[in-house]
């Protein structure tokens, strides 16, 4: 390869690709040790103090902030930087650069032990600002490149990035706020879990982004954008609507509140499929587009009285929760380094981690339909549990391989 | 280029001193202190202060930039004069509003006002020294500032007194950029090599490490009342402070000017280090930590400003004030906040990051990573003397990540919940914590009542070596908790002992009154291997009591061959007794319940230990 980025690619696709990917390798290989020690504990043992559950805040946290949040950061990079400005590498190399170490050090520091208690929020002591600092290091870069191309957009444009930057000025603020000890979200009383109301507000974020996605891309489509944007404003409606106290899932304002999303495994794919996607990134798609559906009808299934009792707290919700960032998030993230760098994954990713990701979750929806019943079992590591876990760890190093097979040769390109 | 009048020269040099001396007034005595608290009023508890705060940084990063930009289009001078102007406008409308919302106003204008006087100020010392003496104007002006500050009358005036005070001398600085010269002169005492794109990164890590641990230290010495009464009770400690803040300062500025950049910033990061560690009571005595602070401060102070200042240029400036000074200042006092200390293993990762961006090479760096390494991940001390046990035990439960594991939540309305894990606690109990600690998986049981389930003694066995007391468990070992001087594993099994305590007496009677659901046991092979597996290390293969772990039990196990049941009543059905006892173990007693079987288990398990008992004639049925 001669280096040069194909056409239509920015011109620091192979930053974003780049720390993307690594964060995807290095949160893969903490998870991967994670199955590991989940099947065999002795071999946990040998690294302690390093125990499962100081390792346990670095996949998590390097899944969500590392590989889930990033590629996001390099779309709403696509969005807003000049792609001509001399040194929009380099600035490229800073926002990722300053997110990276903030993740680093934060890793280091839920290593060493320093951690809120609070999963995905563990930002504490002197790791709780560290993201923080690096957004706003990202939001001066963004505004910098506004202001920078200010005179060559539209008035549309201005107004939009404005009202962009204004909104994601407070974004670490709240990040910051939010990890304190002393801020929890409302409990469902009844399973001790997220309300339907958390639930379906946290996805409805999700959909937005998902429908602004397009845009920030720059892919051109023909789907109808009011329509679309009055469904999205009836849902934030339906969110408003309903009650956001410690609410049980045995009302039914949180049922319907919850179940208004399925119009969404609908109508996300039918605008995301209106728009002309670049070569490479329909396969992925159409994943995303499955996991979507799956993650939507099961999360609502999975919340009804009488199923969310045998679920809950059960390996069920840690296979939910790999059909939505293994599944859906991490197809949508494919989604976007492809349209980035114009390139599409390397022969054999999609298909290992497909595959991956799908023996992964049915294993862990198997081991968990039959934990609810048989906890001891699993306690003892009877055969099957190991058997199911050995699955789940199979499935996790197909998607670990997949995952550095796309980093190196992204690296090597 | 024509010849600088000498006169003009000396007067701009000396209006370069008390313009920086001006600044740092207002900063140290109002924004940094007075201001704050005023706020309190208003914003008494610490989110509410911590909301102003982060308004008053959010500011000074705007007004860094903003500087940036504002000088590409005003003379650096009138900008300054403004910047002052600004200065005193906010400490006016601080003075003068009384509720949150003015403050939050304040709090934006403060940061905005001097995020842009610091960046200014920066790009006009070069000149205004004529590129002579500049390290010694910022030591001699920074060092009258702090001097000034710790002044007893000064120090001890009301935060009204000392706003309005400071809302003058901003008020009076304005006068002082008229006094400025504006030829550009020569750097000096700086090789162009720390100014390259790898310097600046290096000198602005160096700058944020040092900002960060003054910040905390700052906050811990302020909200302790006998760190802050050592540190500045008292006229003779204030002069002292005052006399000890001028010196280094001036001495600080002596140096720079003869290229000793990174030696000070070195002896900064020392003695903040050795500041901090006394501070956290990990090196004796309370008078060095203050001579330790004052200098260090005093040090990196007048480096934060001299290093922009010696390119006067305003991107660097705006770079240098906006992350090591406002970040800088965000992450010390949040660190602070949470943790309500400097943490050792963060000073020791500062000193050694302060060492790796300085170059030092030999011997020091690689030490100062191993100190760092060590620390880092050696037994965390975290509020030993000063938290109860159980505290600390929760804080090590938080740490070690149990949550990821074991839930602590009992559902109400699940009646499996409720018998296996005991009673349900009242909702508000139950998601009261600091923050509550619900968990969300179950790898292991759910530990909400397991102070009622599980005796110390059988917690410390597990915790040390969880797959002999416990064959098959996933559970990791942390008899590394249990070494000689590290409390963390006593502390954690305080705290596990300490769940559930309220509701010991309704989980007596919910255990009287539990019965078998199953009718059908476990077929007796089935029952023979679970016992091999869950019960012989304690009681043996045949139940005579000589298990691999029996012999580290305070109560070792009878032989059921040859003696009694101690546990059965005279003239009792054994097996329901045994069920009971299999499913929830004896209360303060090593046995541990086995919650989690099946009901059909269980009972396979009770005729498996009925079949093993074989007493000696005549003893069978005693109540012991």
């Amino acid at each position: 390869m001669n280096g040069r980025a194909p056409d239509g690619a920015v011109p620091y696709a192979r930053v974003v690709t780049g720390y993307c990917l690594g964060w995807l390798v290095a949160a893969n290989a903490v998870g991967l040790w994670l199955g590991v020690v989940l099947l065999w504990p002795a071999a946990g043992d040998a690294l302690a103090p390093f125990t499962f559950g100081r390792w346990a805040p670095l996949h998590l946290n390097w899944q969500l902030y590392g590989w889930c949040a990033l590629p996001l950061v390099g779309a709403l990079l696509a969005w807003c930087f000049d792609p001509r400005h001399p040194q929009v590498r380099w600035h490229a190399h800073a926002a990722f650069g300053a997110w990276s170490l903030a993740l680093l050090l934060g890793g280091a520091g839920w290593l060493g032990g320093t951690t809120s208690g609070k999963l995905f929020l563990d930002w504490h002591g002197w790791t709780r600002p560290l993201l923080p600092g690096a957004m706003h290091v990202l939001w001066a870069l963004l505004a910098a490149h506004t202001w920078w191309r200010w005179r060559g957009l539209g008035n549309g444009g201005r107004a939009a990035r404005v009202a962009a930057l204004a909104m994601l000025l407070a974004v670490p603020t709240v990040l910051h706020w939010s990890a304190g000890r002393e801020v929890y979200p409302a409990v469902n009383p009844d399973s001790g879990g997220a309300t339907g109301a958390a639930l379906l507000g946290s996805t409805l974020g999700l959909v937005t982004i998902f429908l602004l996605l397009p845009a920030f891309l720059g892919v051109g489509g023909h789907r109808a954008w009011r329509t679309t944007a009055a469904a999205l404003a009836a849902s934030w409606g339906v969110f408003a609507a309903i009650d956001h106290g410690h609410a049980s899932h045995h009302a039914w304002g949180q049922i319907a509140g919850l179940g208004s999303l399925l119009v969404w495994t609908v109508w996300l794919p039918w605008f995301w499929l209106g728009h002309a996607w670049p070569d490479g990134v329909r396969p992925w798609l159409r994943a995303a587009i499955v996991w979507w559906a799956l993650l939507v009808a099961s999360g609502w299934v999975t919340f009804l009285p009488g199923v969310s009792e045998a679920w809950k707290f059960t390996h069920s919700l840690v296979g939910h929760a790999h059909l939505a960032m293994a599944g859906l998030v991490t197809s949508l993230n494919a989604v976007i380094l492809i349209v980035l760098s114009r390139r599409p994954a390397p022969r054999g990713v999609w298909a290992g981690w497909q595959a991956g990701c799908a023996v992964f979750v049915a294993a862990m929806l198997g081991l968990g339909a039959a934990e609810a019943e048989r906890a001891g079992e699993l306690f003892r590591s009877a055969p099957w549990t190991q058997a199911l876990l050995a699955l789940r760890l199979a499935g996790g190093a197909a998607m670990a391989l997949a995952s550095f097979h796309w980093w190196n040769e992204n690296r090597k390109a | 280029m024509r010849e600088a009048d000498p006169q003009a020269s000396v007067g701009s040099w000396w209006s370069a001193v008390a313009a920086i001396a001006a600044t740092y007034v207002y900063f140290l005595i109002f924004a940094e202190f007075a201001f704050i608290e005023l706020a309190r009023t208003a914003a008494p508890t610490t989110p509410e202060l911590r909301q102003l705060m982060t308004g008053l940084g959010a500011g000074g990063v705007v007004g860094a930039a903003g500087a940036v930009w504002w000088l590409r289009r005003i003379e650096r001078r009138r900008l300054l004069a403004i910047c002052f102007g600004g200065c005193a406008a906010a400490a006016g409308l601080a003075a003068a509003v009384g509720a949150k919302a003015g403050y939050a106003a304040a709090a934006a204008a403060v940061g905005l006002a001097l995020g842009g006087l610091t960046v200014t100020l920066s790009t006009c010392l070069r000149a205004a020294t004529a590129g002579r003496g500049l390290g010694l104007a910022i030591g001699l002006g920074t060092g009258a500032a702090y001097a000034l500050c710790n002044v007893p009358a000064v120090f001890a005036a009301s935060p009204r007194a000392q706003t309005l005070g400071a809302a003058v001398v901003a008020l009076a600085a304005m006068v002082l950029p008229r006094g400025l010269r504006t030829e550009t002169a020569p750097a000096t005492a700086s090789p162009d090599s720390e100014y390259t794109r790898a310097g600046t990164i290096r000198w602005v890590a160096v700058l944020l490490a040092l900002v960060w641990m003054d910040s905390a230290a700052f906050y811990i010495i302020q909200h302790a009342p006998d760190l802050k009464s050592a540190t500045w009770a008292g006229a003779t400690a204030l002069w002292g402070n005052a006399g000890m803040h001028l010196g280094a300062a001036v001495a600080a500025g002596w140096l720079l000017d003869r290229g000793g950049r990174g030696a000070l910033a070195g002896a900064a990061v020392v003695a903040l280090a050795l500041a901090c560690l006394t501070l956290g009571g990990h090196l004796p005595g309370t008078v060095p930590a203050r001579w330790f602070y004052t200098a260090g401060v005093s040090f990196y102070s007048v480096v934060l400003v001299e290093y922009p200042a010696r390119r006067a240029r305003a991107g660097l400036a705006a770079l240098v004030f906006a992350v090591a000074g406002w970040i800088g200042s965000a992450l010390g006092i949040g660190m602070a906040q949470d943790l309500a200390q400097v943490p050792p293993a963060f000073v020791a990762i500062a000193v050694a990051a302060v060492a790796a961006a300085l170059g030092w090479r030999g011997r020091v760096r690689p030490a100062a990573a191993g100190l760092a390494a060590a620390l880092l991940f050696a037994g965390d001390s975290r509020g030993a003397e000063a938290d109860p046990l159980v505290a600390r035990g929760r804080e090590v439960y938080i740490a070690e990540g149990c949550i990821h594991c074991h839930s602590q939540y009992v559902r109400p309305k699940v009646a499996a919940d409720v018998v296996n894990w005991g009673p349900a606690p009242t909702f508000a109990a139950g998601t009261g914590g600091l923050p509550p600690l619900l968990g969300n998986r179950r790898q292991g049981p759910d530990l909400t009542n397991v102070g009622n389930r599980r005796s110390p003694e059988w917690n410390r066995l597990h915790l040390i070596t969880p797959r002999a007391v416990s064959p098959g468990s996933r559970m990791p070992a942390y008899a590394h908790l249990f070494r000689e001087g590290d409390g963390r594993g006593e502390a954690l099994v305080a705290y596990l002992a300490s769940l559930g305590a309220e509701t010991q007496a309704e989980r007596q009677t919910q255990i009287a009154a539990w019965r078998p659901a199953a009718r059908e046991a476990l077929a007796a092979p089935a029952a023979a291997a679970l016992f091999r597996q869950l019960c012989a290390p304690c009681h043996g293969p045949d139940g005579r009591g000589d298990g691999p772990v029996a012999g580290r039990l305070s109560l070792r196990p009878g032989d059921w061959r040859t003696g009694p049941w101690r546990h059965v009543p005279a003239g009792a059905e054994p097996e329901p007794v045994l069920a009971r006892i299999i499913k929830f173990g004896l209360t303060g007693l090593p046995m541990a319940g086995h919650e989690y079987l099946r009901d059909a288990e269980i009972v396979g398990l009770a005729r498996h230990v009925r079949s093993l008992h074989n007493p000696a004639p005549g003893q069978a049925g005693t109540a012991r």
